[in-house]
């Protein structure tokens, strides 16, 4: 079953073409990579499927549904985890994310948040206003919330960002961890090595075009 | 009832961080405490002057006090790109909505609350009979405020100078409210019977109600665009 499918898609700003005529899919269970050099778009075809931009020309589809007919839809089965953490800093990370899961009408137990927090090993910060948090944190807290909301598709903005090792390791583990649930995955990276452990097929957006590798083409080709 | 408690949930995060940071209710409270103090000293020597203009200085500290508020209402929601947070979530925008002026609402009831005690005693006004008629003339003006002056916030967060635009924007669509808040403060204080002055708090509660349910479906507009 195709989770994501871009067809034609194409966003412009007045006469500036950001892409054009991309066409793509990512089947449920599968997790894609975008790869490309800075300012070709990868940001803004992701924002374009979280539903935050509308598309200037072709159309999308998440979870089956039509992305600009069927907006609420498409967000009730989409995560978006973005460069801003979406995250209140005078609540705290249990708060944060019970205000998160509301706003999706989900009401965790406090074991869950607990367990959930405990997983990205911020149990112990669990009451500490999000102010205090340091970019990793924030972005441990991100994954916790999608941990909760097991959504059908995750989008993920430069994911390895800000963290560590262990933080990086655990993106992966969690990304493993949906798409072998049916879960789908799309990622904008810059980091080949890592996004090699969990992506088959990689996309490289470039100059407004979109070619597709998979993990071992990629080994072998300078890409941009 | 998912829609209620989206409404809930965004009140109390708009509480509860106001509680904890007490940003929008400190510099609304500073402002409109120098409002009375200007206008309680340049009226100190002619009290009867003062109690003829008292409705209109009222409702010019509560409204531009109000529009502190109405303006952090959603620019606080820029912080670590918490807006699209909520125009990405699958909420009903309309609960959202609600949520947020049911808090502002709350904002500008509790700064009312705190100064016209304040007014009452710099001017020397004896309010004690209309006190209950007054807390629903101030209710009823301050829910149209809150209803078009959210709305209003949402729409210019995202411009440069939101902070000039939202008065802009505002205090035209708001003069309706602030003529009928003035008229039936003023008939009030006086003592008059509530008869000559009952179609100011009508045009209040329809006033009310009208944009209360406009701005509810233009919010999702709005946070589309």
């Amino acid at each position: 079953m195709i989770a994501i499918r871009g067809c034609d898609l194409g966003k412009s700003y007045g006469h500036y073409r950001v892409f054009e005529g991309l066409s793509f899919e990512v089947a449920a269970g599968e997790c894609y990579a975008l790869l490309g050099p800075n300012g070709a778009g990868k940001t803004t075809l992701l924002r374009v499927l979280a539903t935050l931009y509308r598309p200037s020309a072709g159309r999308f589809e998440i979870a089956g549904r039509d992305g600009v007919a069927e907006k609420e839809a498409v967000r009730a089965a989409m995560l978006l985890l973005a460069h801003g953490s979406y995250l209140y800093d005078e609540l705290n990370a249990t708060e944060n994310l019970r205000f998160a899961l509301a706003l999706r009408a989900l009401n965790p137990t406090d074991r869950q948040i607990k367990s959930a927090l405990d997983r990205v090993s911020i149990g112990a910060f669990g009451d500490l206003k999000v102010r205090y948090y340091s970019a990793g944190m924030k972005k441990r807290l991100s994954i916790a919330k999608a941990m909760l909301i097991r959504p059908q598709v995750l989008l993920l903005d430069e994911p390895y960002t800000s963290l560590d090792e262990s933080g990086m390791s655990l993106m992966n583990q969690y990304i493993a961890e949906i798409i072998k649930e049916g879960a789908a995955v799309l990622m904008t990276t810059h980091d080949r090595v890592r996004s090699a452990e969990v992506t088959s097929r990689l996309g490289v957006l470039d100059k407004g075009q979109l070619r597709q590798f998979t993990v071992d083409e990629l080994k072998t080709h300078a890409i941009f | 009832m998912p829609f209620f408690n989206v409404i809930r949930w965004v009140a109390w995060k708009d509480l509860i961080s106001e509680v904890r940071s007490r940003e929008t209710i400190s510099s609304m409270f500073f402002f409109a405490l120098i409002v009375i103090l200007v206008f309680s000293f340049s009226f100190s020597m002619d009290q009867a002057a003062a109690r003829e203009l008292i409705a209109g200085i009222i409702w010019v500290a509560f409204a531009f006090t109000g529009i502190i508020g109405l303006g952090k209402s959603f620019s606080a929601e820029l912080q670590n790109d918490c807006l699209e947070h909520l125009q990405i979530s699958p909420a009903s925008k309309g609960a959202i909505y609600l949520g947020k002026l049911a808090a502002n609402l709350l904002f500008m009831l509790i700064v009312e609350v705190i100064l016209f005690p304040m007014f009452v005693i710099f001017f020397n006004l004896d309010v004690v009979e209309e006190l209950p008629l007054l807390l629903l003339i101030f209710a009823l003006a301050t829910l149209g405020l809150s209803t078009v002056g959210t709305l209003f916030s949402a729409m210019t967060v995202q411009i440069r100078a939101r902070e000039v635009m939202l008065p802009i924007l505002l205090l035209p669509l708001a003069v309706p409210v602030m003529i009928a808040a003035v008229e039936a403060t003023r008939g009030a204080l006086h003592g008059d019977p509530v008869s000559l002055y009952g179609n100011w708090l009508r045009l209040l509660a329809v006033f009310d109600i009208v944009f209360t349910v406009l701005s509810f479906w233009a919010f999702e507009w709005i946070m589309d665009t």
